[in-house]
C-alpha cells in the first residue's frame, strides 16, 4: 500500500474518477495548468485534457452555476473552490439550485456534483482563508456534506461523493493536506456516506468530532487516558449530512457523557444539532450536560487564531474533565 | 438656479423608430413588410400555428387573471403583450434544443405539445403535473419536451443554460440551449457570469433578453446606463443583436440565425424590445409608477394585431377564421380549467419526496412525524 499525503490521495481519487467515468469533469480557478493553488489537481490536465480539467474565470458564483448546468445535462462536475471562505458568492447556486433542482422540478432534473471546499484553520491564513463553512449548508436538505480527515478517507469519501446521485460538499482538511501521511488502498473503492469511524474506543465518555480537528481531539483523549485514566471514545463523523446517528447514539448510551468538538463557531455549529439529537434520542442515558468545544463567534484571527481560535488539546481535555467531574 | 417647469414629453414607442435604434423588424405596426429583414421562409401552416398560439396565450392570460381575481388561482404573472418573443423563439429552435423558461412563457410548452390541462394543473397547484404542485403558478417546465422549469430567482438560471450547453458540447451532442430572461435579470451577477464564461468558452447558447421596459416598478433607465442591453455583449466578446420583440417574424429570424451559428460560432445575446402591457404580477399595481399614456403608445404595436395583419396581407387569414379561433381558445380553456380543477392536491407527505435521491434518516423521521400528526386529526385548532 502506498503512503500518501491527503493531497496525493485527493489527486488519486480525482484521477480515478476522471479515468473511469467519461462524464466527470474538474473545474475551478487554476486547477488546470497550475494544478490548483494547493496542487491537488497536479498533472490532471496533462492526463485528461483541457476539455475535462477546466481553468475558469475568477468567479465562484459563475463556476458553481455553470457546474449546475453541466450536472443538469448529465455531466458530473467536480468543482474546486480555492478556499471555503470564498464559497459564499456561490451560496444561491449551491443552496437554491444544486440542492433544489430535484425537488423543485418534481424529480425531473437533478444535480449530481461535487463541491470541494478547502477548509479549517491552522495554516496562518487569516479570516478568509481559515473558514469552517459547513454549518451554512446543513440547514435545508438536498446536499450531502462530508469531511474527510485522513488520507484514506480523502480518497474513498471523494470517490463516494463523485458517485453519489446528489450534490455533495466536501470540506477538505487544509491543515492536513501536506501535514498528514498514511497508507491508502488505491483500489477504486468508495466509502459509504453516512458512516462514522470509531477512532478510539472508550467506555467513559463519547467525543464527537470531524475534520482536521479530529486529530487534536484524539490527542486530548490520549492525554485523558494517560493523566486521568479516563477512557474516551473518539468518533469521527466523516459525514455530517447524513450523520451516523446509530453509532453516535449507541456510544452515548454506553458512556453517558458527551463532548462535541469542532473548529467552526459555537452558535448553531454542527455541534448544536448533535446536542439536540442526543437529548432527543438518549436523554435518559446522560449523566452530565453535554460539553461543546468550538471556536468563538468571531472572525479567525491571523496572528493568534491557530493557537487560540481553534480548539487546542488543552481546551478539549478541560471539557472532558468538566464532564467527568460534573455534579448535579 | 430654478429649472423651468415643462410638460412631460408624450411617451413614444421605440418600435416606431426601430431602424434608427438598430432594432430589426420584418413587419411594421400594420403587419406589412418594412424592408429591413426578409420574412422568414415559413410554410403557411407554421405561420398560422404561430399566430394561433399567440392568441391562445392571450386568451389563457385573460382567463388566468380572472381566475386569480376570483380566488381560484393563488397568484398570476401576466403575459399580455409578450406573446411574440417566446412563441417565435420556441418555433425557431429544434425540438431537441433545451429551453430555460422564464415565467411569462406558457406558449413554449404549448408549442412543444404540452396539453392545456397540464398547464392549468400547475396553476392550480395540483399533484399530477411534472413539478407535483410545488411551485408558484406559471413557474413550470417539462423535461419530456426539454423545457427546464425556472429557478424562481430572476436570472439565476442563465449560467445553468450556459453550463448545460457547455456540457452538451463536451459530450459531443449537437443541441442548442436557450435562456429567456427579462431586462432586470441583466443586473444580476449571474448574467455577467454567463456572458463572461460564454464569451471565453463559446458554448452553443442563446441568451434572449426580453426587454419589456419594466422590472416590477424599475424602468430600464434605472436598470442600466447603457443605451441598449444588447451592447453589453460587446464587453464579453459575445455576438449581439436587437430585435423588435412585438414582431414575431423578426424574433423568429434572429433566433433562427443565432441557432444556425451556435454550434460553430457559439453564443448570441438577443435583446427583444417589447413591453409588459399588464401588471408585473397579480400583487402589483403599475398605476403607482407608470402612466397610461405609455401603455397607450404601445397599443398600436400589439403583436397579435401585427401578426394577424401579416397573415391577412398574405391571404392566409380571414375574419371568419379569427372568430372561430377565439371561440375554440375559449372552449379549450374552459375544458382544461374544469379538468384541472377536478384534480387532486398533493398529499402532505409528498413534500418530502425528491429532496435527495434516497431520503436521509432525518427526513424519514420528519415524514413519519408528519404522518403521526395527520393520523391524530386536526384536534382543537
Amino acid at each position: 500500500m502506498p503512503e500518501l499525503t491527503v493531497l496525493e490521495s485527493l489527486n488519486a481519487a480525482m484521477a480515478h474518477a476522471l479515468e473511469t467515468d467519461p462524464d466527470v469533469v474538474l473545474m475551478g480557478q487554476d486547477v488546470g495548468k497550475a494544478g490548483g493553488i494547493f496542487r491537488t489537481s497536479q498533472s490532471l490536465q496533462e492526463r485528461f485534457g483541457a476539455t475535462r480539467v477546466i481553468d475558469t474565470p475568477l468567479d465562484e458564483k459563475g463556476i458553481v452555476a455553470h457546474a449546475v448546468g453541466m450536472a443538469l445535462y448529465g455531466l458530473k462536475p467536480i468543482v474546486e473552490i480555492q478556499f471555503s471562505g470564498f464559497i459564499h458568492d456561490a451560496f444561491e447556486h449551491i443552496h437554491f439550485c444544486a440542492a433544489r433542482y430535484r425537488w423543485a422540478t418534481g424529480g425531473q432534473y437533478h444535480c449530481p456534483m461535487v463541491i470541494r471546499a478547502p477548509s479549517f484553520g491552522g495554516i496562518k491564513g487569516g479570516f478568509w482563508h481559515s473558514q469552517s463553512v459547513e454549518a451554512y449548508f446543513v440547514h435545508h436538505g438536498g446536499i450531502k456534506i462530508v469531511a474527510p480527515s485522513t488520507p484514506q478517507d480523502a480518497y474513498a469519501l471523494t470517490l463516494a461523493a463523485v458517485r453519489d446521485p446528489d450534490p455533495v460538499l466536501v470540506v477538505e482538511p487544509v491543515p492536513l493536506y501536506r501535514g498528514m501521511r498514511g497508507e491508502v488502498t488505491l483500489d477504486g473503492q468508495d466509502a459509504a456516506l453516512g458512516q462514522a469511524e470509531v477512532v478510539r474506543p472508550g467506555s467513559d465518555l463519547t467525543l464527537l468530532t470531524y475534520g482536521a480537528i479530529r486529530h487534536v481531539a484524539a490527542r486530548a483523549a490520549e492525554q485523558a487516558a494517560a493523566q486521568d485514566g479516563t477512557e474516551v471514545e473518539v468518533i469521527d463523523l466523516r459525514c455530517l449530512i447524513p450523520f451516523d446517528v446509530e453509532t453516535v447514539i449507541a456510544s452515548v448510551k454506553k458512556t453517558g457523557r458527551v463532548v462535541v468538538v469542532h473548529e467552526a463557531p459555537l452558535s448553531l455549529g454542527f455541534g448544536a444539532e448533535l446536542v439536540a439529537v442526543i437529548q432527543d434520542k438518549a436523554f435518559g442515558w446522560l449523566h452530565t450536560p453535554i460539553e461543546r468545544v468550538a471556536a468563538p463567534d468571531v472572525p479567525y484571527h491571523f496572528s493568534i487564531g491557530d493557537e487560540h481560535y481553534r480548539p487546542g488539546a488543552h481546551r478539549i481535555l478541560a471539557a472532558i474533565r468538566r464532564s467527568m467531574r460534573f455534579e448535579f | 438656479m430654478a429649472s423651468q417647469p415643462h410638460p412631460a414629453p408624450t411617451p413614444r414607442c421605440p418600435l416606431a423608430d426601430a431602424r434608427a435604434l438598430g432594432i430589426h423588424q420584418v413587419i411594421g405596426a400594420d403587419g406589412l413588410p418594412t424592408g429591413d429583414l426578409p420574412a422568414p421562409d415559413l410554410p403557411a401552416h407554421a405561420l398560422r400555428r404561430l399566430y394561433e398560439t399567440m392568441v391562445l396565450v392571450r386568451a389563457l392570460d385573460e382567463r388566468g387573471w380572472t381566475l386569480q381575481r376570483s380566488g381560484r388561482v393563488e397568484f398570476w404573472i401576466p403575459s399580455r403583450g409578450l406573446e411574440a418573443v417566446h412563441n417565435a423563439a420556441t418555433l425557431a429552435l429544434d425540438d431537441e434544443d433545451w429551453i430555460f423558461l422564464g415565467y411569462r412563457h406558457p406558449g413554449t410548452l404549448l408549442l412543444r405539445g404540452v396539453p392545456l390541462t397540464q398547464l392549468f394543473a400547475q396553476f392550480f397547484g395540483r399533484y399530477d403535473e411534472p413539478c407535483k404542485g410545488r411551485r408558484l403558478p406559471t413557474l413550470m417546465g417539462d423535461r419530456r419536451v426539454n423545457v427546464v422549469p425556472m429557478t424562481t430567482q430572476v436570472g439565476s438560471y442563465i449560467p445553468h443554460a450556459c453550463g448545460a450547453a457547455w456540457a452538451a458540447r463536451i459530450k459531443g451532442d449537437r443541441r442548442r440551449f436557450l435562456a429567456m430572461f427579462g431586462d432586470g435579470a441583466t443586473s444580476r451577477g449571474e448574467f455577467h457570469s454567463a456572458m463572461n464564461f460564454a464569451g471565453v468558452y463559446k458554448p452553443p447558447v442563446l441568451f434572449l433578453c426580453e426587454n419589456n421596459g419594466w422590472a416590477v416598478s424599475t424602468p430600464t433607465s434605472v436598470q442600466t446606463a447603457t443605451a441598449t442591453f444588447a451592447e453589453k455583449g460587446n464587453a464579453y466578446g459575445v455576438r449581439n443583436v436587437r430585435v423588435d420583440g412585438n414582431d414575431p417574424l423578426a424574433v423568429y429570424a434572429v433566433v433562427r440565425d443565432a441557432h444556425q451559428r451556435a454550434l460553430d460560432e457559439g453564443p448570441t445575446l438577443i435583446e427583444a424590445v417589447t413591453y409588459r402591457m399588464g401588471f408585473h404580477t397579480s400583487s402589483d399595481n403599475p398605476d403607482r409608477y407608470r402612466g397610461s399614456d405609455e401603455v397607450a403608445a404601445w397599443e398600436p404595436w400589439d403583436p397579435l394585431t401585427r401578426m394577424r395583419g401579416y397573415l391577412e396581407h398574405r391571404g392566409l387569414w380571414s375574419a371568419a377564421q379569427e372568430t372561430a379561433l377565439w371561440a375554440r381558445c375559449k372552449s379549450e380553456l374552459q375544458s382544461a380549467i374544469e379538468a384541472a380543477e377536478a384534480m387532486a392536491l398533493p398529499p402532505p407527505e409528498s413534500m418530502f419526496d425528491d429532496t435527495f435521491a434516497e431520503p436521509t434518516w432525518m427526513l424519514a423521521e420528519q415524514r413519519a412525524a408528519l404522518l403521526d400528526d395527520l393520523a391524530q386529526g386536526p384536534g382543537d385548532a
